[in-house]
């Protein structure tokens, strides 16, 4: 899922205090934490609030689409409800809210929310990790499921650098080594020989940037 | 919230079963209760006992009539039984919840309303005649006259109570027991003979017919003593003087016939390792003797070969001051010019065969001779055969032939046989006997099918996962150099450290076989969940939170709820993404509508207090604190942060949530969760200026000062926020 966070309150009231009429759009895709209607809700009721003690009075209509990132489905949910909106504030991540830009090519789409990176959720550590860098050529059949593209700093493909301590990363000793990792996944699964295989140089050309449906 | 009414309907407790076998799905000590008490709900009713003394004694009578409906015996079972504290899921955790003491509480006020509590409707259908007058005798009476049926128990001796009478006195008054029998005699319209002996040169089962009985339930327990045995042959000079059976030393002693010193200075020995040979030790060492207790099992009572009596009897007698002499038997008894002397103790090395079959084995080599003027034998009880021999009721190898579902005789119609002559156990499983006797008979004499659907299948309710389990309180005994006299030693617990402890109980099972809450008035219904599948955005977080693993994923959309499993806390509803749960009864609509409400009532709205109602605290007198206003929740998870952003935005000041400790939640992480997220909008509500106008706090419960501490220093803080901003 896309990983995103919520802007400070201040910086998205900035955005919008110009504007009265606001449809806040959450979106119920991919984004990590969910960003649906409830928070649709709450986002405009604390806006409401910060808006009322500096004397603003907005006027706020909430709704959500499924995914904010089709142009298809924001506009067909989208454009009933537009009404006479001023703005748009979007609770997706940054696909979505230039989605919604293009959907709305007359309206200033804000968004609410900071978007960081593809990643996989660990609910007993309560962490959100990058996990993925779409780099355009998986390798995780040959990596026992574990992303070295991702998950080492240095991006290796051809194993350790030499430089783990204690199973740690060199760089960011926080992190595991994603090759002791895939070492270990692989000797428990008696795969290790997938390690004698050479791997060339990633393509970069293959991450891309568009692709025909 | 307030304007529902409950209704005495939706406290009723339901079945559950689950799996696809169906079992009943129960918490485990309600399981083990062979009387099938209600346990989870009665503890549920003691944690909320409300603070108001008054109301409090009216709730416990409660609690005490819904006990009595299923054990009428129960005050007797507060202090001898406990078999329920055996499976409870507490136990290897930190040790048992304390039902017994708990029931202890509701039976000593329940006694006093007991003489004075009304009678069941008079019977007036076929009659029963029941023989003997123990507890399995006299719950199957009671149960029959329930059912309408005219009852007459027929007891060979003086006194009604069976084997209870046989309980020395300082386990349990002898008080007690008069006045639940007299009591239960007097509600259930009980007719009693006394000294009516049945079988010997007494009635015959057919003269009984003839008097117009058209069932006999035979409960006469195991009344003879069992001899010592070597090889299968009897030991030798049991008739030496000094030599007897433990119970007729209980029995005398219970009777007065003993003298309080009976044997000062004299060296008992008994030879026993079950409950009741310690019941006849201490008895022993309270009339003045020098005791020792020799036994075939060892000490460790987890072993095959372990002590079976309770760890608390072996240390309560140890601190008399009595000697367990543990793995020796005794092969010899050796006496002196007709006077006992001495027994000749080998070791035993293994009491039980690898079938489990008694076959104690001994190493002869090792060999120790005890010396004593008294040896009182307790190593079990039997059966009275006689009148199950003179009746043919006795099938070969001379065993008695009972259907083990219906309790009938295999060799004779119309006759059941239950109790500890049946099967030798507890109290409350003779009780059982007699329910399910009473049953059987009911269904005989309607000429119904005596076996079907009786035969219940249960599967116990473990604990939640994240059960947070509190130490267990000490049972609290007189010191032993004072307790040597027949006066109860063990100390009742408080209201409070029942409360306390009945807070400890983890409600395991489902919440429609308890609904405790209801019953107390915290609530109108259980409250049911609506999901709305269209909203559903599988997000999993309900799933996750939840913390009765009560929401599971559907392949290949949503989520479904086990409502067998769902203590209705709201968290899911709270955290749901798509706001496509709603809880019944605190839906989000409603709660708003109760923020409104709250509004209107005050001329300047100040705090907003959501109130977790596992607090018990008494509502807020409106008069006393005009702009507070509180609104009930079942848990401080159920509050969602769209509903305090609603309150500020209607204008109140600041909004407090207050929770139950995180040891003390009844959802074990509620609190953890409502604070979690309280801090989370807190923390946004800064962004703007808004900091500290949202407080979360926990009260312990019960504890109006905390509660009163807790709103006042909310209160001052809002009001220098206020004081601030109109400067
Ligand atoms: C010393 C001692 C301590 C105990 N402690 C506990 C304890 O702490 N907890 C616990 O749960 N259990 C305890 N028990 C066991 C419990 O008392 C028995 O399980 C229970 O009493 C059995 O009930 P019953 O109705 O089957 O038989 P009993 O209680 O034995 O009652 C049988 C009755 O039948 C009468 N009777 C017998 N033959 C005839 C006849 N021919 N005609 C007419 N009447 C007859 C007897 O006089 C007696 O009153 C203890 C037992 C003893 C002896
Ligand atoms: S808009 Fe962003 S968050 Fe929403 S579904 Fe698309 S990628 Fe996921
Ligand atoms: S914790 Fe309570 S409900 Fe659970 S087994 Fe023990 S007494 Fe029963
Ligand atoms: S919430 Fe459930 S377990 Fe708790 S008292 Fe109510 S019915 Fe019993
Ligand atoms: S109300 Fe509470 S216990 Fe019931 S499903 Fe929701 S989270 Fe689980
Ligand atoms: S929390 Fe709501 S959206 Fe998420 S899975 Fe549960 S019901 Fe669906």
């Amino acid at each position: 899922m896309i990983v995103t966070t919520l802007k400070p309150l201040d910086e998205v009231l900035g955005f919008i205090l110009p504007y009265s009429d606001i449809l806040v759009v959450g979106c119920d895709g991919c984004n990590q934490p969910p960003r649906g209607l409830r928070e649709a809700s709450t986002l405009s009721q604390l806006l409401d609030l910060a808006g009322k003690s500096r004397g603003k009075v907005f006027n706020f209509k909430m709704t959500t689409v499924g995914k904010q990132c089709d142009d298809y489905m924001a506009a067909s949910v989208l454009k009933p409800q537009i009404g006479n909106a001023e703005a748009v504030l979007s609770l997706a991540c940054g696909l979505g809210v230039q989605t919604l830009a293009k959907v709305f090519p007359e309206l200033p789409v804000f968004p609410a929310q900071n978007t960081h990176f593809m990643g996989a959720e660990d609910r007993d550590d309560g962490i959100l990790e990058m996990r993925c860098a779409g780099c355009g050529d998986c390798l995780l059949a040959v990596t026992g499921g574990i992303c070295p593209v991702a998950r080492c700093p240095k991006g290796l493909l051809n194993g350790a650098c030499g430089g783990a301590k204690d199973d740690k990363c060199e760089l960011s000793p926080e992190k595991d080594c994603a090759w002791v990792l895939i070492y270990n996944i692989l000797k428990r699964q008696g795969k290790l020989d997938l390690l004698k295989g050479y791997r060339p140089p990633r393509d970069y050309q293959l991450t891309g940037w568009k692709i025909p449906t | 919230m307030s304007e529902l009414v409950p209704q005495e309907d939706s406290a009723r407790v339901e079945e559950v079963s689950r799996g696809a076998e169906g079992k009943v799905y129960l918490a485990p000590c309600q399981i083990a209760c062979p009387l099938g008490e209600d346990i989870q709900r009665s503890h549920a009713m003691l944690a909320l006992l409300p603070l108001d003394p008054e109301e409090a004694a009216r709730q416990i009578i409660k609690i005490g009539d819904e006990i009595y409906e299923k054990n009428p015996l129960f005050p007797v079972c507060s202090y001898i039984c406990g078999l329920c504290e055996r499976q409870c899921n507490y136990r290897d955790e930190t040790g048992a919840v304390r039902r017994r003491m708990l029931v202890r509480l509701v039976a000593d006020r329940y006694l006093k309303y007991l003489d004075t509590a009304p009678t069941l409707p008079t019977p007036d259908k076929e009659k029963v005649a029941v023989i003997g007058s123990g507890p399995g005798g006299l719950m199957c009476a009671y149960e029959l006259s329930k059912r309408g049926y005219r009852v007459t128990i027929l007891e060979r001796s003086r006194e009604l109570g069976g084997a209870l009478r046989l309980i020395p006195r300082y386990r349990i008054p002898r008080g007690v027991i008069d006045s639940v029998i007299s009591s239960l005699l007097r509600i259930a319209h009980i007719e009693v003979r006394l000294g009516a002996e049945i079988g010997g040169v007494g009635k015959r089962l057919d003269d009984i017919k003839k008097e117009g009985y058209q069932a006999i339930f035979l409960a006469t327990g195991t009344p003879v003593g069992r001899l010592l045995t070597i090889d299968g042959k009897p030991v030798d000079n049991v008739d030496l003087e000094g030599v007897t059976f433990g119970l007729n030393l209980l029995y005398e002693v219970n009777q007065g016939i003993a003298s309080p010193r009976f044997y000062r200075s004299k060296k008992v020995i008994v030879v026993g390792g079950g409950n009741v040979a310690f019941d006849v030790a201490r008895t022993a060492r309270r009339l003045g003797g020098e005791v020792t207790l020799v036994c075939l099992e060892n000490e460790d009572r987890s072993s095959r070969n372990g002590i079976p009596a309770d760890e608390d009897e072996v240390e309560g007698a140890t601190q008399e001051g009595i000697r367990v002499v543990y793995s020796r038997g005794v092969v010899e008894i050796i006496g002196e010019s007709g006077k006992f002397r001495k027994i000749k103790c080998p070791r035993c090395t293994s009491v039980f065969d690898e079938d489990g079959g008694f076959n104690p084995r001994f190493d002869h080599d090792d060999v120790v001779y005890l010396d004593g003027d008294v040896l009182l034998v307790t190593i079990g009880q039997e059966q009275d055969r006689t009148v199950y021999e003179q009746e043919g009721l006795l099938g070969e190898g001379g065993k008695l032939e009972v259907d083990e579902i219906t309790l009938m005789s295999n060799l004779k119609e119309g006759v059941f046989i239950g109790g500890d002559v049946r099967r030798i156990g507890f109290a409350a499983e003779a009780m059982w006997d007699g329910l399910n006797a009473a049953e059987s008979i009911d269904r005989y004499i309607r000429g119904e099918n005596l076996t079907a659907g009786r035969k219940k299948e249960y599967q116990d309710a473990p604990v939640l996962s994240n059960a947070y389990y509190k130490p267990q309180p000490p049972l609290v005994w007189v010191p032993a150099e004072e307790r040597l006299n027949f006066e109860p030693f063990e100390e009742a617990f408080t209201l409070e450290q029942v409360v306390e402890e009945a807070r400890r109980c983890l409600c395991c099972g489902p919440c429609k076989s308890c609904k405790g809450c209801v019953a107390a008035g915290l609530q109108p219904v259980l409250p049911g969940i609506t999901y709305d599948e269209e909203l559903c955005i599988n997000c999993g977080d309900c799933a996750y939170y939840c913390p009765c693993d009560a929401i599971s994923f559907r392949s290949p959309h949503g989520v479904s709820f086990d409502m067998t499993l769902c203590r209705g806390c709201g968290l899911c509803a709270a955290v749901c993404p798509a706001m496509a749960i709603e809880l019944e009864n605190w839906e989000r609509a409603r709660i708003s509508g109760a923020i409104t409400e709250a509004v209107s009532e005050m001329k300047r709205p100040g705090i907003l207090v959501f109130l977790c109602q596992w607090t018990v605290l008494p509502h807020l007198d409106k008069k006393i604190n005009p702009n507070v206003g509180i609104i009930d929740v079942p848990c401080a998870a159920r509050v969602e942060g769209i509903h305090i952003l609603e309150a500020l935005q209607q204008g109140f000041g600041g909004i407090l949530i207050i929770a139950c400790p995180e040891e003390d939640c009844h959802r074990q992480t509620g609190s953890r969760e409502a604070q979690r997220s309280i801090e989370a909008l807190d923390n946004r509500l800064s962004q703007i200026g808004l900091q500290d106008r949202v407080g979360f706090c926990t009260v312990t419960p019960r504890h109006q000062e905390e509660f009163d501490r807790e709103l006042e220093r909310f209160n001052r803080k809002i009001e220098s926020i206020g004081s601030k901003e109109s400067r």
